[in-house]
């Protein structure tokens, strides 16, 4: 376990050891996580993986942030181009 | 097709958090083989969520400190498999549990002749406008990644909705440096004496509860009781959240995070049905918050509890009995205190207020006048609810909308008729979205290599 | 009968059939009662792959009574009734090795006869034309004139269009016969013997039971699956990609010998949600559950077509129990030589394309008209059916 760095959306975002993308992002000041295929759109939020509104693409599988560990150099994108 | 004895021994234990591990601890210590599943990185659930960076946990009221030390002390002296990020995906027709094994990136099966579920407990939100904005979190959702990181989110905080678990999440953000701008309650506990005098019987309750609201006074945090945040809108960077207080008089505050929660309900979405085990399907038994959301100290009793039951159904004998139960039912009446205590009195929430296009399913992102349109046609079962209106079908099952779906229903009907929520979210594989390529990477076991563990 | 008054008939089963025989009885001035063991669709119509195609059906009466159903689709929604849940959209039958090609090259020839328009796609041309085809694929097929529509959704649509009272929760027991035995007099429910003129049976396997059919109708699982929305890819997919294989699947209809073996017709098909469905097995079980090596074999066969589905999830598995018959083709007509009883079920996978068609064809029966296609082929009576009028 270790801190390292990932992408947002061609954004480097550091990571402290053992954090989730979801955690990453936010201490990064990151909320907005884009939008769903269904338009609706994608942030933080149950925290168990429950909710599935904190979805990305990270490595180009479809996750939830919350319950993802950061991976250092992972490339992590929102699931639909941003507008 | 008789299955080797062996096969039967073995239990999976869904869920690491309390009563999972209780569980597993007590079925393992009678030399029954066990493996524990969890889908974050570690174990702990939502109460013993750990640091992320493997520091030990803090700020757990003394009671719950206690039980963290007792469960993951017996578990590293057991003789437990334990494997994390594992989401549990149901189980098929066949009977074979079934895992989206998350570090792999493949799908694990186990066959299990008893399995326990223990996923916990999910929170309620009432749907208002802009609830599904980014900056709104569930109070438990800003709660773990606190735990997690041991950091607080700058910028002002509104915490906003129902019952103890706001206070608590207040509390933890005032010692971590960031109290709230405030703690909107629907409820008016200071006005239910008796409901209060009956916690004097719980004294852990009321003593944390009292600790919680002394934090929050020195800090002078405004505890605002009989009010509701029944709107949020965001301007530019901040979000405007409307309260209506207990006059029915509204006011706007400006924040940057607003952590909703309107109570705990027991989590039975999409999960496979208890039951005796029959041909290739397991026992099934459920256990802790999933069952009835009671609090860690009930999900500790009731994880042995569901571990007895499993025990003699595999071993034969009675159920054995060490109070498990009693405490469980000791927990429900304290939980039916604190319910009384926090009953709302200001019920601007209520679904039926709901303007029409305040989103109801985030998921398939259908509004509260979607579900009325559709509710013109008379007599609609919940299932032509959930294929018509798509309520239910999207990524989280109705984990979110279900109860509300069921609400804006009864109210729109003249005769109330219990309806069934299961016909709303069903009990079908898989419980969550799972990666079509760790599918297609599985290697499908055959009946021949059907064994429980390596 | 000889009173000057409005006539009305009792439908049983409220699938796509029993509702839309519902619709046009009620729309030709019957009054109508629509009796549903459930809930409407809670069958097979509610868990069915959609396709209103004409590609994979047998040359001979399946074929040309697809033609008129997809036709009638596209009336039903050129009218309104239908408006917005018919989505047009072509059928691209694919082949991966020379000898599917050589079966799908004369399946294209036989659907030209028919007189439907077919395209062939191969090279550069199929890649142009299908960019997420897998290179592996030799050779397509386009079949146009094709569309897909949600069995709930026209369910539900032709029961308010048809303005029909539905009765949940009302199953029924058995009918009461009357005139020596040579007409119905009521169906027995929980809420009494109900009376009508006429009386429609379109209660899937239900049916078997009222009627003794069971050594005709029997039920055939149908495992689909949905993955999330993926708009970008969905709209690069412009009709239903049909493995050849499913050709081969439906082939062997009518040969019970080998029963127990599933077998498996590969379909990916473009939602209009963004989402897509992913189908399907064809299994002599009546339980509607989703097995692990099921699921797999289906998404490692939709990956190998279109490899792209890779980067989707899984987000939901469902099986549909349609009701079949010994020899494949549905039972529509009178049976069991009762004057005011007509059959329409045994439809298995073609339900929701047959559907519309067969509830016309029923109220063209029920009111002396002439039906709009030869129904001999699928007249009950080619089989000896025993009745059970207790």
């Amino acid at each position: 376990m270790r801190s390292g760095q990932f992408t947002w959306q061609g954004q480097t975002i550091s990571f402290r050891p053992g954090e989730t993308i979801a955690a990453a992002l936010a201490g990064a000041g990151i909320g907005d996580l884009g939008r769903d295929g269904a338009g609706a759109g994608l942030r933080y939020f149950c925290g168990i993986g429950a909710c599935q509104s904190c979805l990305v693409r990270a490595d180009g599988r479809i996750v939830e942030a919350c319950l993802t560990p950061a991976r250092d150099g992972a490339v992590i994108a929102a699931l639909e181009p941003l507008a | 097709m008789s299955r080797p004895q062996e096969h039967r021994c073995d239990v999976l234990v869904v869920g690491g958090g309390t009563a999972g591990m209780a569980a597993a601890v007590e079925l393992a210590a009678t030399g029954i083989r066990v493996e524990i599943c969890e889908q974050s990185a570690r174990l702990g659930g939502a109460i013993h969520r750990q640091p992320a960076d493997g520091s030990p946990a803090a700020g757990l009221p003394r009671a719950l400190g206690a039980q963290w030390q007792r469960l993951s002390q017996s578990l590293a002296h057991a003789d437990i498999v334990q494997r994390t990020r594992h989401i549990f995906l149901g189980i098929d027709s066949d009977g074979l549990a079934l895992f989206e094994d998350r570090a792999a990136g493949t799908v694990r099966t186990v066959r299990a002749a008893a399995v326990v579920l223990a996923v916990g407990a999910v929170e309620r939100i009432a749907p208002r406008p802009g609830w599904q904005l980014a900056g709104v979190t569930t109070a438990g959702g800003m709660q773990v990644m606190m735990k997690e990181t041991g950091r607080v989110p700058s910028g002002r905080i509104l915490i906003a909705g129902n019952g103890p678990l706001p206070i608590a999440l207040a509390a933890q953000l005032t010692k971590l440096g960031n109290p709230p701008v405030a703690v909107i309650e629907s409820g008016d506990p200071l006005r239910r004496p008796g409901a209060a005098l009956g916690l004097i019987a719980h004294p852990h309750i009321a003593s944390e509860a009292l600790g919680h609201l002394a934090r929050l006074a020195v800090a002078g945090v405004p505890w605002r009781r009989a009010a509701a945040l029944t709107a949020i809108e965001r301007r530019g960077e901040t979000l405007f959240a409307t309260i209506v207080d207990r006059g029915g008089r509204t006011t706007q505050i400006g924040v940057d995070w607003i952590a909703l929660h309107d109570g705990i309900r027991c989590n039975a979405f999409g999960l496979p049905a208890s039951g005796d085990a029959i041909d290739s399907r397991p026992l099934i038994v459920r256990a802790g918050d999933c069952r009835e959301a009671l609090g860690a100290i009930a999900a500790e009793a009731d994880g042995r509890r569901a571990a007895h039951a499993v025990i003699a159904a595999l071993r034969g004998g009675k159920i054995a009995r060490d109070g498990s139960s009693r405490r469980v039912a000791g927990q429900r009446m304290a939980q039916a205190l604190l319910s009384e205590l926090f009953r709302p009195v200001n019920l601007a929430n209520d679904p039926r207020h709901l303007a029409d296009d305040t989103i109801l399913c985030r998921c398939e992102n259908k509004t509260v006048g979607d579900l009325r349109w559709l509710l013109g046609q008379e007599g609609l079962s919940p299932r032509e609810i959930k294929l018509n209106g798509r309520f239910g079908m999207g990524a989280c099952q109705g984990r979110f909308c279900a109860d509300s779906v069921m609400a804006i229903t009864a109210a729109s009907r003249s005769a109330s008729v219990p309806e069934d929520i299961e016909q709303l979210t069903g009990s079908r594989w898989p419980l969550r979205p799972v990666s079509i390529a760790s599918l297609a990477a599985t290697e499908t076991p055959t009946a021949d290599t059907n064994h429980p563990t390596e | 009968m000889g009173r000057r008054q409005q006539k009305s008939a009792i439908v049983v089963g409220a699938g796509i059939v029993g509702a839309a025989a519902s619709y046009f009885l009620a729309r030709s001035g019957f009054s109508v009662r629509l009796l549903e063991t459930v809930a409407p669709a809670s069958g097979a119509s509610g868990a069915a792959d959609g396709a209103v195609s004409v590609a994979s059906k047998r040359p001979g009466a399946m074929m040309d009574a697809a033609l008129a159903g997809v036709a009638l689709y596209r009336e039903l929604e050129r009218e309104g009734v239908l408006a917005g849940l018919f989505t047009p959209r072509p059928t691209l039958m694919v082949a991966e090795t020379e000898a599917e090609s050589a079966v799908l090259d004369g399946h294209a020839g036989a659907l030209a006869n028919a007189g439907v328009t077919v395209e062939r796609h191969v090279g550069a041309a199929l890649r142009a034309r299908i960019p997420a085809i897998a290179p592996g694929v030799r050779m397509a097929v386009e079949v146009h004139g094709e569309g897909h529509a949600i069995g709930y959704q026209i369910v539900n649509r032709l029961i308010e269009a048809g303005g029909v009272a539905v009765e949940r929760a009302c199953p029924v027991h058995r009918l009461a016969l009357a005139f020596g035995g040579t007409a119905v007099d009521g169906v027995v429910t929980d809420q009494g013997t109900l009376h009508a003129d006429i009386f429609i049976l379109a209660a899937g396997a239900g049916s078997a039971a009222l009627l003794g059919l069971d050594g005709v109708l029997r039920p055939r699982k149908g495992q689909l699956l949905v993955t999330d929305r993926a708009p970008a890819l969905n709209v690069s997919l412009h009709g239903s990609l049909m493995s050849c294989g499913y050709l081969l699947s439906k082939a062997t209809t009518g040969t019970p010998d080998r029963s127990t073996e599933r077998r498996y017709g590969l379909v990916i098909d473009p939602l209009r949600t963004g989402q897509f469905l992913i189908g399907g097995t064809r299994e002599d079980r009546a339980d509607s559950g989703n097995d692990l090596p099921a699921v797999q074999r289906l998404l490692t066969d939709a990956l190998r077509l279109m490899p792209a589905l890779a980067q989707l999830r899984l987000i939901r598995a469902f099986a549909g129990v349609r009701t079949a018959t010994a020899d494949g083709l549905p039972l529509i007509g009178r049976a069991a030589g009762l004057q005011n009883l007509i059959v329409a079920t045994g439809f298995e996978g073609d339900g929701i394309c047959l559907g519309p068609l067969a509830g016309r064809l029923v109220q063209q029966m029920a009111t002396g008209a002439t039906p709009e296609i030869d129904l001999a082929p699928f007249d009950p009576g080619r089989f000896a059916l025993r009745r059970q009028d207790a």
